[in-house]
């Protein structure tokens, strides 16, 4: 084995550390709830799995609900890697979302050659709607935690006034009209059951993601100022300008997200809209570790408890929620360092640390 | 504009039903994060003791079993996320959006187990009101500030206690001095863990007291993810306020009142979304206004190790 791969593996391996112990330690409390409501785990944990990978059906669904999460994962990434906390991925989905509802209405009539229309509509909304943090940042020193939390209510509020006053239409779902079939992104078919290609455009967006970070010069700028704005700033490069792109650029795929939910699950946007996908995305990006490959990963792991949630609480009695009791706790725990210290030792946590922490400073 | 409003009098009481659960959760904020942690967590802190003083007065019929279980709700959540911040060295804000997420998927989860369905819960006997003598027959003032719940009471108290304790006390010196210089407060011998633990646990005590008030103060039965961005506009209020118990629950009575107009103004003048959004608009623009980072304290966010 080359010096090289096995230095790679071992990075892997070290990314891995934090993620393997989170999600380890919430199933063991997962089991214990589970045995507290009077279910055997086994039984619990075994329909679960199923749920999410025992059919063609279960794996779509699992697929389905990934989708989103990628990008909403990715949006938490990117603004990562430039050391800003992007928490505002559920108003910036939102933004998308009633981006992708009016204009695939408008534009429905031209087929299928609407959708990259739409979805590019989506990047240029969410770009300028990631944008306002960074300038609030950049400009005034606002932190960006605090804005993209208040701004998640100020988009959510947006878009439901847009879809239920000038976009609502009768029906009993309050909500936009439904966009042509031929303008909505088709069906994977293949036992899939409702997966649809926007999966594939999650893939893609991740691996757009890694090469804007590591293959392109505004990339490597992003990530400099994030592990070290001092030198960044000394070398050259803009802080400022940095900061703003790296949240709109996460803005910009948290939107598409937002847009792909309207075009290839839901055909228009219903209020109440989905939820928290926003917030999942910050665990997601967690346990993969802020890498667009670990995103997918950390994605399809909740896509996956999400999907197979829906069979444990049909053949056993947990309620389906215990998932999200899950994943709050493997977040909970996804950046305990001491925790990692006191379970494995000093060496574990140096070895999965060094890398997170630089990406938390 | 009283058939906007309705009279002066219900609009102000109306605005301080609102502004209580936000004063209480940003008091309990300001002990936090003037430790120097940072707690986004406030929504699930007052979200999952909202559903445990619904459970306790439902078991027990007691308002005041109620509260004790509450406060021991908003304790131990509080206490979960000292235990990952402090103690465990995770990031703050990833901890106070788990703390949130575990109180949402567990209230929901626990609504299933022990009520036996979601959404809403069985009505339970809330706090009722209870007008003060004399104060509450003055004219139109009276009955809306002195005709309230005692959790209405606890919270006017609440206030001058806070910044006394804070700014007055070795307590609060000590709690604000681990929030601006850990090291300073480390030589001096006194323990930076600690203290967090207590500015954290104070925040849970604080902010369970604005979760029962929403369950049992406004609405007598719990509802999954009642407190609807609530924790969000106590955090915006502390920092509008600018980590200062006065300012923060000015700031709380404000955002109170923009509430209470988004009840009741109609649809065709200003569209309620918009009017919801009023709170958010506003903390944007005063960290835009300040320069944000400048009045937080300076230790704000950072897990203390010594070395």
């Amino acid at each position: 084995m080359s010096n090289r791969l096995r230095r790679a593996l071992v990075d892997a391996g070290g990314a891995l550390v934090f993620p393997l112990i989170a999600i380890l330690i919430s199933f063991v409390l997962g089991a214990l709830i589970v045995l507290a409501t009077g279910n055997n785990p086994l039984t619990a944990y075994s329909a679960l799995v199923r749920g999410a990978v025992g059919s063609p059906t279960a794996i779509g669904r699992t697929l389905l609900g990934a989708t989103p999460l990628i990008f909403t994962g990715l949006a938490v990434a990117v603004a990562f890697r430039a050391g800003l906390f992007n928490i505002g991925g559920e108003g910036q989905l939102y933004i998308g979302a009633i981006t992708a509802a009016w204009l695939g209405v408008t534009l429905g009539s031209l087929g299928a050659l609407s959708i990259p229309l739409v979805l590019l509509a989506c990047v240029v909304t969410g770009f300028l709607w990631g944008a306002i943090p960074g300038v609030l940042k950049a400009r005034f020193g606002a932190h960006e935690v605090i804005t993209t939390i208040m701004l998640n209510f100020i988009g959510i509020n947006l878009a439901t006034y847009l879809a239920l006053k000038p976009l609502r239409t009768e029906g009993l779902v309050p909500g936009t009209d439904a966009i042509d079939f031929a303008a909505r992104i088709p069906f994977v078919g293949l036992g899939l059951g409702r997966a649809n290609y926007g999966f594939l455009l999650a893939l893609v967006a991740a691996v757009v993601a890694y090469l804007l970070l590591w293959r392109t010069r505004r990339g490597f700028q992003i990530r400099a100022v994030g592990l070290s704005p001092g030198a960044a700033n000394y070398a050259g490069m803009g802080i400022g300008t940095n900061t703003v792109l790296a949240l709109a650029i996460g803005g910009a795929f948290a939107a598409i997200g937002g847009g792909v939910e309207v075009l290839g699950v839901y055909g228009k946007m219903t209020i109440p809209f989905v939820t928290n996908l926003g917030f999942n995305g910050i665990g997601v990006a967690l346990l993969g570790r802020n890498h667009p490959a670990g995103v997918v990963l950390g994605a399809l792991l909740f896509g996956g408890l999400a999907s197979g949630a829906q069979e444990m609480q049909f053949s056993t009695d947990v309620p389906l929620q215990l998932t999200n009791v899950l994943l709050a706790v493997i977040l909970l725990l996804v950046t305990a360092t001491k925790l990692v210290e006191l379970l494995l030792g000093k060496r574990a946590r140096a070895l999965a640390g060094a890398r997170l922490e630089k990406g938390l400073g | 504009m009283d058939e906007i409003f309705g009279a002066p009098g219900q609009l102000l009481a109306s605005t301080i039903r609102n502004a209580t659960p936000l004063v209480f959760a940003a008091l309990g904020g300001m002990f936090s994060e003037r430790s120097g942690v940072v707690n986004i967590g406030l929504e699930g802190l007052m979200l999952i003791s909202a559903f445990a003083g619904v459970v306790g007065a439902f078991l027990s019929g007691s308002a005041v079993v109620a509260l004790g279980f509450a406060l021991a709700a908003g304790l131990l959540f509080a206490l979960i996320h000292a235990l990952m911040c402090v103690t465990f060295e995770a990031d703050q804000i990833i901890s106070g959006t788990a703390i949130n997420l575990l109180a949402l998927g567990g209230t929901g989860f626990l609504m299933v187990s022990v009520f036996g369905s979601g959404g809403t819960s069985p009505r339970v006997e809330g706090f009722g009101e209870v007008p003060i003598p004399l104060l509450s027959s003055i004219p139109v003032v009276g009955p809306a500030l002195f005709s309230q719940s005692v959790l209405v009471y606890l919270m006017y108290v609440m206030v001058p206690v806070t910044f006394f304790v804070l700014f007055r006390t070795p307590f609060g010196l000590r709690l604000r001095a681990t929030g601006e210089s850990p090291e300073a407060v480390d030589t001096a011998g006194v323990s930076v863990g600690r203290m967090r633990y207590y500015g954290v646990a104070l925040s849970g005590l604080l902010a369970s007291l604005g979760g029962i008030y929403l369950s049992m103060g406004l609405l007598s039965a719990f509802t999954e993810g009642m407190t609807n961005g609530r924790g969000f506009i106590a955090l915006a209020a502390l920092i509008f306020g600018r980590w200062n118990p006065i300012g923060a629950a000015g700031a709380a009575l404000l955002f109170g009142f923009a509430l209470a107009v988004t009840f009741r103004a109609p649809q065709e003048v200003i569209p309620n979304e918009f009017l919801q959004m009023i709170p958010y608009v506003l903390t944007i623009v005063a960290l835009a206004a300040f320069g944000g980072r400048a009045i937080a304290p300076a230790a704000i966010g950072k897990p203390y190790r010594k070395e």
